[in-house]
């Protein structure tokens, strides 16, 4: 099997008394889409804000290919190939739809600090971003201020977004959430898609059974902040432990 | 990038390019000193204005050091001036000097507060600029304290100085305008300001101007793509620094004078704050809207509240509401209406209308 890309070492973030995510170590390999699972409160989010830099760990690491990442800002690590799509629609919202993947692309191309040259001027960067407009059914809609958009595009954009990092992780907090069921599977595709190009390690939070049943290769389950379960999809759906904890509400959760 | 242009913002670049061509000929066009006084004060408060609307504006930076610079600017070529006498070289060193210290200040600010919240950042701010603003009158050896300093200007600015001359020896005119010192000042005060201006126009719209505006939209998600937020920060924090520097500069060299009303004092920081609100944040036309709108109201309003009082005297009551010493109270009064009827600023609210329809 090659090399983890991801690696989490007994990741612990404490607030006040309460402990968020306690002691979580994982691997994650390039072509593996891991789906992480838990009730409300699980800590999924937080062991995703620990990863991709947004909450600095109480103890433990975060390393990327081997670089230990943990104290990182978030910016530092999006160069390090870490990217981040976030549960709560997270946009530029009085940007275009446009200039908010352009930004990505740009950041990705490190032309972020180019000064004398217009931006339009780059047409390289544009075309890249249109691209990833058209990928996501967003190229009708790209002038349009993101704000503007409905909530599903909107989601769809903040996918958009993580596709022009082309990171080499792929962190998804529930992206289809409050989709319509006819705009959940373009994106579904585009992760699928991912799937196929066996260099990426995708990490994906999602609630809906369904999904997590097409998509995953190794499922693992926090609960109050620990690991509770990690293996094959078969395996850890069967496990009596889960069941108790997550699967029996999952059909009140979805 | 096929961004729609609009009827709005169409309306607000003919309008900036006429206010343009206007400077462009003032001189020309109004043959009066005074006119010729509003109109470099104008050039000079434009630049000033755009350079604080970088920060306010395009990145979300509340600053009350803007005057600071401004000043560190006009004392730096001021006192060079006074100290080594009305050449080139005092001129550039002083020049180079406040912008260095503007620089370094800027820097320092920058790295230290910019990851604070907005609130302390305004606060720290607020405090340098007292804290230059009680140097400036204390350090009185150099600065001339409260009263400022006057001193000599290089030769080709000086009023007695001919650019051309007729065969019988006299100031040669052109359109009959006295082709002296005076109005070589003034080009020099507009091409310096057309330059910083430009320089300014294409800084937002290049790749760093649209980093500036998501980092102004969302902090976070501008870090998380993976731009360094506060770099980018105390990055543009200096920029501005430093243009509003030259800024000072040039205003400076056109006075003659420098002193703590012209170049420090908290009236010009409140002057900045309504310009670049009436002109529409984060536009950069704006502050060439609000400079003007605001200069001409300051030095204007007065006169022609004056003339209507007096062509009112018959009607009762009208002569004394439109007395000239009310003036800032009719100030006030129309700074209201447009804030009420452009929420965005008058170039802002302009570019939107036709946007949405």
């Amino acid at each position: 099997m090659s090399h983890p890309s991801l690696v989490t070492e007994d990741l612990t973030i404490r607030f006040g008394g309460h402990v968020a995510v306690n002691s979580v170590s994982c691997a994650f390999r390039p072509g593996e889409l891991t789906v992480i699972v838990g009730p409300n409160g699980a800590g999924k989010t937080t062991y995703f804000n620990l990863i991709s830099g947004q909450l600095t760990p109480s103890s433990g690491k975060v390393l990327k290919d081997g670089i230990d990442i943990t104290r990182m800002p978030p910016s530092t690590r999006a160069h390090h190939g870490i990217g981040r799509a976030f549960q709560l629609t997270n946009l530029f919202p009085q940007l275009s739809v446009l200039e908010n993947v352009r930004l990505a692309v740009q950041a990705r191309a490190g032309e972020g600090w180019k000064m004398f040259r217009r931006v339009d001027a780059l047409t390289e960067l544009t075309a890249r971003a249109e691209r990833y407009l058209e990928a996501t059914r967003l190229d009708t809609v790209a002038h349009l201020p993101a704000a503007a958009l409905p909530h599903g595009d909107q989601r769809k954009l903040e996918v958009a977004l993580l596709m022009a990092m082309e990171p080499d992780i792929y962190m998804f907090d529930e992206p289809t959430a409050g989709m319509s069921l006819d705009q959940a599977p373009d994106v579904l595709d585009l992760i699928a898609e991912l799937k196929r190009d066996h260099t990426k390690t995708v990490l994906l939070v999602e609630h809906k059974m369904d999904v997590v049943r097409a998509l995953a290769d190794r499922i693992i389950v926090l609960h109050n902040g620990e690991l509770l379960a990690d293996g094959p999809p078969e395996e850890v759906m069967s496990s009596q432990i889960v069941r108790d904890v997550y699967l029996g509400k999952s059909t009140e959760a979805a | 990038m096929t961004q729609q242009i609009n009827r709005g913002e169409r309306f607000v670049k003919l309008v900036v390019l006429l206010i343009a061509a206007l400077l462009l000929f003032a001189p020309f066009l109004f043959q009066d000193i005074r006119s010729l006084e509003v109109a470099a004060r104008i050039c000079v408060f434009i630049v000033l204005v755009a350079s604080y609307d970088l920060l306010i504006g395009y990145t979300g930076i509340v600053s009350f050091a803007h005057t600071m610079f401004f000043g560190f600017g006009a004392y730096g070529a001021a006192i060079a001036l006074k100290q080594m006498g009305p050449g080139w070289d005092a001129v550039i060193l002083g020049t180079l000097a406040g912008a260095l210290v503007s620089l370094v200040m800027a820097v320092a600010i920058g790295l230290l507060s910019l990851r604070v919240k907005a609130i302390f950042f305004a606060m720290i701010t607020l405090a340098a600029a007292s804290v230059a603003m009680v140097l400036a009158s204390q350090l009185s050896q150099f600065t001339g304290g409260e009263d400022g300093i006057t001193y000599k200007t290089p030769e080709i600015f000086k009023t007695a100085t001919k650019l051309a001359v007729t065969e019988e020896g006299k100031v040669a005119r052109l359109f009959g305008v006295k082709l002296n010192g005076k109005l070589a000042a003034y080009y020099f005060v507009f091409a310096t300001s057309l330059v910083l201006f430009l320089f300014m126009i294409r800084l937002v719209a290049s790749p760093i101007g649209t980093v500036l505006k998501a980092i102004r939209e969302n902090e976070a998600r501008a870090e998380a793509i993976g731009y360094r937020v506060v770099a980018y920060r105390t990055f543009i924090f200096c920029v501005a620094a430093v243009i509003a520097s030259l800024a000072g500069s040039v205003y400076s060299i056109w006075l003659k004078y420098t002193g703590p009303e012209t170049a420090l004092s908290f009236t010009i920081m409140i002057d900045i704050l309504l310009m670049v609100v009436i002109g529409g944040m984060g536009t950069m036309y704006g502050a060439v809207i609000g400079a003007v709108l605001l200069v001409l109201a300051q030095y204007y309003l007065r006169d022609l509240m004056g003339s209507a009082a007096e062509a009112l005297s018959e009607i009762p009551l009208l002569p004394f509401i439109l007395e000239p010493d009310r003036w800032l109270f009719w100030l006030g009064i129309i700074f209201i209406l447009l804030v009420y009827f452009f929420p965005r600023g008058i170039a802002g609210t302009l570019s939107e209308k036709d946007a949405k329809t």
